[in-house]
């Protein structure tokens, strides 16, 4: 009970704290000068980020698609759509899988670890992957 | 794919590092670098996937070679 009554008698107080004069604050400078960088320090206040850009599975699929185009070693790209599999669909054999799995990388600018590196053997497989990792972009 | 062995994937993940390694190379070089670790895995490829003894050694190789051709000094390769 007391310990409360000190918590709240704190949190009462604080609100005061924070409205106490910055003492930063410019008093003798002249109007004109204030006037001049007045709307420079709104400017700076003031900062806006964008919200996260998440990646939309269509795009992610479309890029990897875009990727796997580009490499050489596809044997049959009419085979290349959003479900096909790097070995059985597209000819690709495990060395051209690693090379892939590093373009992606590459591509989305994050690094894959060794363990899921190797489950990604499919178009599927890598967007499911990317879509799942927040820093994807 | 059939699942992978343990030593199988060891072997994946020493190309892997190998192309990790090339990115650090320059850029004019990087195919050069490329076209010969694929070229080095491939010299091997024959070897049955049950003959432990010898892809050990290999790899052992491998990575040994991996350490050499990754010094900054090595710019190029033809």
């Amino acid at each position: 009970m007391f310990r409360s009554a000190i918590v709240r008698s704190l949190r009462a107080s604080a609100p005061r704290v924070i409205k106490t004069p910055a003492p930063f604050q410019i008093r003798s400078s002249p109007v004109a000068v204030r006037k001049q960088f007045a709307p420079c320090f709104a400017a700076q206040g003031v900062r806006f980020y964008s919200a996260p850009a998440g990646l939309n599975k269509t795009e992610v699929e479309g890029r990897i698609i875009n990727l796997l185009k580009n490499f050489d070693k596809v044997s049959d790209a009419s085979k290349l759509n959003g479900t096909s599999h790097f070995a059985n669909d597209l000819g690709l054999d495990s060395l051209d899988t690693v090379e892939v799995v590093m373009a992606i990388e590459e591509e989305f600018s994050i690094e894959i670890p060794d363990k899921e590196a190797d489950q990604i053997h499919s178009v599927e497989k890598a967007v499911e992957y990317i879509l799942a990792q927040p820093d994807a972009h | 794919m059939a699942r992978l062995s343990g030593l199988q994937r060891e072997v994946l993940s020493l190309y892997r590092q190998c192309l990790r390694h090339i990115r650090q190379k320059p850029e004019e070089s990087r195919g050069n670098f490329k076209r010969f670790a694929r070229a080095e895995f491939q010299k091997n490829l024959s070897v049955s996937k049950k003959d432990f003894s010898t892809i050990e050694y290999l790899l052992r190789r491998g990575r040994r070679q991996l350490e050499t051709y990754a010094s900054p000094g090595i710019r190029s390769i033809h």
